[in-house]
């Protein structure tokens, strides 16, 4: 017996959005990225229902392979997220030099002179 | 005349047990100051050598690097409520007999910050480096890399901000965000010692310098 690719399709965008809304229901994720997760969710479900679209959007744009323009599509989603991901990570970078520091305030050691003349400041 | 008590000295020092105590003490014997030495996560006793010469000791948790550290330094000090930072290497290279010279020329006004440059040292590869970052960020300062400087509050207020966190030298990064900010920059030649121990960080192997040359151009192409 032959699957419909169809069904086939259906049933993996079924499975990639369950497993982001999963992920978002059960707070693995953070709910700023949950949004970009939970749009590409949304992109595999219809996709996943309606393959015939794919079709329909690269005809008028004169794409002769149309199945390319996802593969393209794909391509440049994974290029902003990779970029993203960058920008958040040299923000967190900032954060924990900055902390890194505070904390060395924090922890400052007086030299030893310093502390005797606080102990005899305090007597 | 300077004031003392409103003058630090900051030394950014990552295993530098033999030298950094010999260090903080000729800066003792040459000024009245408090020398606050930040630990860049060393391995060795830097801590214990620094604190017993009778240095303040900031202990990093996580390697920041020299500007890290020194950005560390800056922070303290602007707590502190000292008006003038000075920075040094660890390594006994920089004479502290030089520091009323960069002090002068920051008390007196001149400039937000002052430069102790020693253009004689370094290899040719150096001075290349230095005339590349010259053309390309268009600061005409003779020794771009020197660690020996002085900044007033307005410099050291600008350099303590989140947005020199990301800096990982304290060269091209830091001229760059004074000279956006308006800030005045001078030199002043300083005969520098022979580096008692170790060697330069970014100078050590010819990947590292690639890697900083890379940085530093990038650097100096995107802010400039």
């Amino acid at each position: 017996m032959i699957i419909s690719y169809k069904w086939l399709s259906s049933i993996l965008g079924l499975l990639i959005a369950g497993g982001i809304l999963t992920l978002v229901r059960r707070d693995y994720l953070h709910t700023r990225y949950a949004i970009w997760w939970l749009c590409i969710a949304v992109g595999v479900l219809v996709l996943g229902f309606f393959p015939g679209l794919v079709d329909m959007v690269g005809s008028p744009f004169g794409v002769h392979y149309p199945p390319i323009l996802l593969v393209i599509l794909c391509l440049g989603l994974v290029l902003i997220k990779m970029l993203t991901m960058d920008l958040e990570r040299s923000r967190h970078e900032r954060e924990l030099r900055r902390l890194a520091q505070r904390l060395a305030l924090l922890e400052s050691l007086k030299s030893i002179e310093s502390d005797e003349s606080r102990k005899n400041a305090y007597q | 005349m300077e004031t003392k008590s409103s003058i630090i000295v900051i030394i950014p020092a990552k295993n530098e047990e033999s030298t950094v105590g010999d260090v903080v003490q000729k800066i003792h014997a040459e000024l009245q100051c408090e020398v606050v030495v930040i630990d860049d996560v060393s391995e060795d006793s830097t801590v214990q050598a620094a604190s017993s010469a009778g240095a303040t000791v900031l202990p990093l948790t996580v390697h920041l690097g020299a500007w890290g550290a020194i950005q560390t330094g800056l922070r303290y000090a602007l707590r502190e409520g000292y008006l003038i930072a000075v920075t040094m290497d660890a390594d006994g290279q920089h004479p502290p007999s030089a520091i009323h010279d960069l002090v002068a020329a920051v008390e007196s006004e001149q400039a937000d910050m002052a430069i102790g440059a020693c253009i004689q040292r370094g290899s040719r590869a150096r001075h290349v480096a230095w005339m590349i970052f010259r053309q390309i960020s268009g600061i005409s300062l003779e020794d771009l890399t020197s660690g020996f400087r002085a900044y007033n509050r307005t410099a050291m207020t600008l350099l303590a901000s989140r947005r020199a966190t990301l800096l990982d030298y304290q060269d091209m990064g830091v001229l760059i965000l004074l000279r956006r900010a308006g800030l005045r920059v001078v030199e002043r030649p300083v005969e520098m010692c022979q580096r008692e121990s170790g060697t330069s960080r970014i100078f050590s192997s010819w990947w590292v310098v690639f890697k900083y040359m890379l940085v530093s151009c990038i650097l100096c192409l995107a802010k400039r």
